[in-house]
């Protein structure tokens, strides 16, 4: 079954995006993250344009992080707290995020910029994650107990000035490692259409030591303010959101991410975390070998200012 | 852009009001609006026409053989065409031509090959190739606009928004024609043009120009206006939408 997508301007199968808006969002689930870093570049790949699949990806990811943040928050998982501050100064990045994506698009250069951003950013952390899940696994099979809880000691990042004391995550830190960390997501985040979820955890665990018992839904509940802020942003300067393709994306992916988060429980955290390696490791090649292959074709199109409206 | 339309359609009236030769086009579209809507997946049109003598004239019968060329031209826009080359290792978009008001949907049917029924010359002046609309001064050069034109006509006969059919008009009768086309899914919405020529001996002895659109309709409509008109608005639903999909899915779903 065919359906129209006013905003992209081409008919899709209907079962094709709510199918892998579900299978995108049964990934998410299992490894917690938010899946827009599957989910942008499968929609690039499948025709539909760089700036609308970007753009629309954002209200899935909203869709996709909204009912994990709930169930994290009825548990008292988020520190709202730490999560203001990332807001503040991610919604900062944001617009630097939606004003590059305007210059590089009419500049023509969006889909490079798209593609090395994936490239690095995720060859990066799956390479990073892939060694430290190897780790884990190879210390569990020589009988190594693995500590739970990373040790609460300090980085020279805590004794910058403008200390604040973070009560949920007892945390008594500066604020400006926090802003940079919201800052940064939320410009990459919006430029390429990704919750950043994955940097986000990362971040938090290492960087600012945040106890585990709050990192996923303090993440959780960051990306979900973070991603709804972009819309609105993607929506007023590029207006290249396409609701009809978020809200197919969406219905797919909670239903998914349930099941998801089911499957994930019968895996060890360090087995997830390696699969999740390998799989960012996968979508971080595809980009690579983009840009480094010949293309089959040189040549490329691009409308740059339609001539009417409606 | 609608006035240079307008203005275009009445000097192919003017045209047509000079006794261009003893002949007269009839003919009738199968579609004036073409609409879009949730399940639109292309849609077919037909052309159909006769070639009469002209009013005044003493004939009964226009003498033929004729051949018939229609070109339906959608929607212009300002497009790009850019090339990648090879640096440092990867590739990236490194030329670029921007080509005005170029047209987002351009077909030909016709009776016969086209180098058949007419001289190039006449192809060319009248817009009946593709590559004419490449041939526009630009800024760019001619040579990288001549290089860059042709790419971007053949990326947009992939796109099927081009294309020449050099077979599409069956003649029912020496005077009586029909034709078909069939807009794809992709077809850019807007104000359409369809221009039919009938040649005798490789010279336009009469032509008409009708008008179709192309438009959402209904909900498509809706929301394509509203993602413009209220940009603000559109973004805030679709962050309450996604928000309220989320959270029924949470409460659907809890385990």
């Amino acid at each position: 079954m065919q359906i129209y997508l006013p905003i992209a301007e081409l008919s899709v199968n209907l079962f094709f995006l709510v199918g892998i808006g579900g299978a995108v969002g049964f990934l998410s689930g299992l490894f917690g993250v938010g899946g827009g870093f599957l989910l942008t570049p499968l929609l690039i790949f499948s025709g539909v344009p760089v700036p609308v699949a970007v753009a629309s990806v954002t209200g899935q990811v909203v869709a996709a992080s909204t009912s994990g943040a709930l169930s994290h928050y009825r548990r008292g998982g988020i520190d709202l707290h730490l999560v203001m501050y990332l807001i503040l100064s991610g919604i900062l990045g944001a617009f630097g995020g939606v004003a590059v994506f305007d210059i590089l698009r009419d500049a023509g250069q969006l889909d490079l910029v798209i593609s090395l951003g994936f490239l690095i950013l995720l060859g990066f952390v799956g390479v990073v994650m892939l060694i430290e899940a190897g780790r884990a696994i190879l210390k569990q099979r020589k009988g190594v107990v693995v500590r739970e809880r990373l040790p609460n000691q300090h980085n020279w990042m805590h004794g910058l000035p403008m200390r604040v004391r973070f009560k949920k995550s007892r945390l008594y830190i500066s604020v400006l490692p926090v802003l940079v960390i919201g800052l940064f997501i939320g410009f990459v985040g919006s430029l390429l259409g990704i919750g950043g979820g994955f940097i986000m955890v990362p971040a938090l665990v290492y960087l600012l030591r945040v106890p585990g018992n709050v990192v996923i839904g303090t993440s959780l509940a960051q990306v979900v303010a973070m991603m709804a802020a972009t819309t609105i942003l993607h929506a007023v300067q590029s207006q290249s959101v396409d609701i009809l393709l978020a809200f197919c994306l969406m219905v797919g992916g909670v239903a998914g991410a349930q099941f998801g988060a089911a499957a994930g429980k019968q895996l060890r955290g360090e087995q997830l975390r390696g699969l999740l390696a390998l799989l960012v490791l996968a979508v971080a090649i595809r980009f690579g070998l983009s840009l480094v292959l010949t293309p089959a074709d040189p040549f490329s199109m691009a409308v740059v200012s339609p001539g009417s409206a409606s | 852009m609608r006035p240079s339309r307008i203005i275009a359609a009445l000097a192919l009236l003017v045209g047509l009001a000079a006794p261009a030769g003893a002949a007269r086009l009839i003919s009738q579209m199968s579609n004036d609006t073409i609409e879009i809507t949730s399940s639109f997946d292309g849609e077919r049109m037909s052309f159909f026409g006769a070639i009469v003598p002209d009013s005044g004239s003493e004939d009964l019968v226009v003498k033929g053989p004729f051949h018939v060329v229609i070109v339906v031209v959608g929607p212009t826009a300002d497009r790009v065409a850019r090339q990648k080359t090879h640096n440092f290792g990867i590739w990236l978009n490194t030329d670029q031509v921007t080509f005005r008001r170029f047209p987002s949907y351009f077909h030909v049917l016709s009776s016969g090959r086209l180098r058949d029924i007419t001289d190039v010359t006449t192809l060319t002046t009248q817009f009946i190739l593709p590559e004419s609309h490449t041939l526009k001064p630009n800024e760019a050069g001619w040579w990288k606009t001549a290089v860059f034109g042709r790419e971007l006509v053949r990326l947009m006969t992939e796109e099927e928004l081009f294309g020449v059919n050099q077979n599409a008009v069956n003649f029912l009768s020496e005077n009586v024609y029909s034709a078909r086309l069939t807009l794809p899914s992709n077809a850019p919405p807007g104000s359409y043009l369809a221009l039919t020529y009938v040649f005798r001996n490789g010279e336009i002895i009469a032509r008409k120009s009708e008008g179709f659109a192309v438009r959402k309709i209904g909900f498509e409509r809706f929301l394509a206006l509203a993602a413009v008109q209220q940009p603000l608005l559109y973004g805030l639903i679709c962050v309450i939408l996604a928000l309220f999909t989320g959270w029924l899915g949470g409460l659907i779903f809890r385990r």
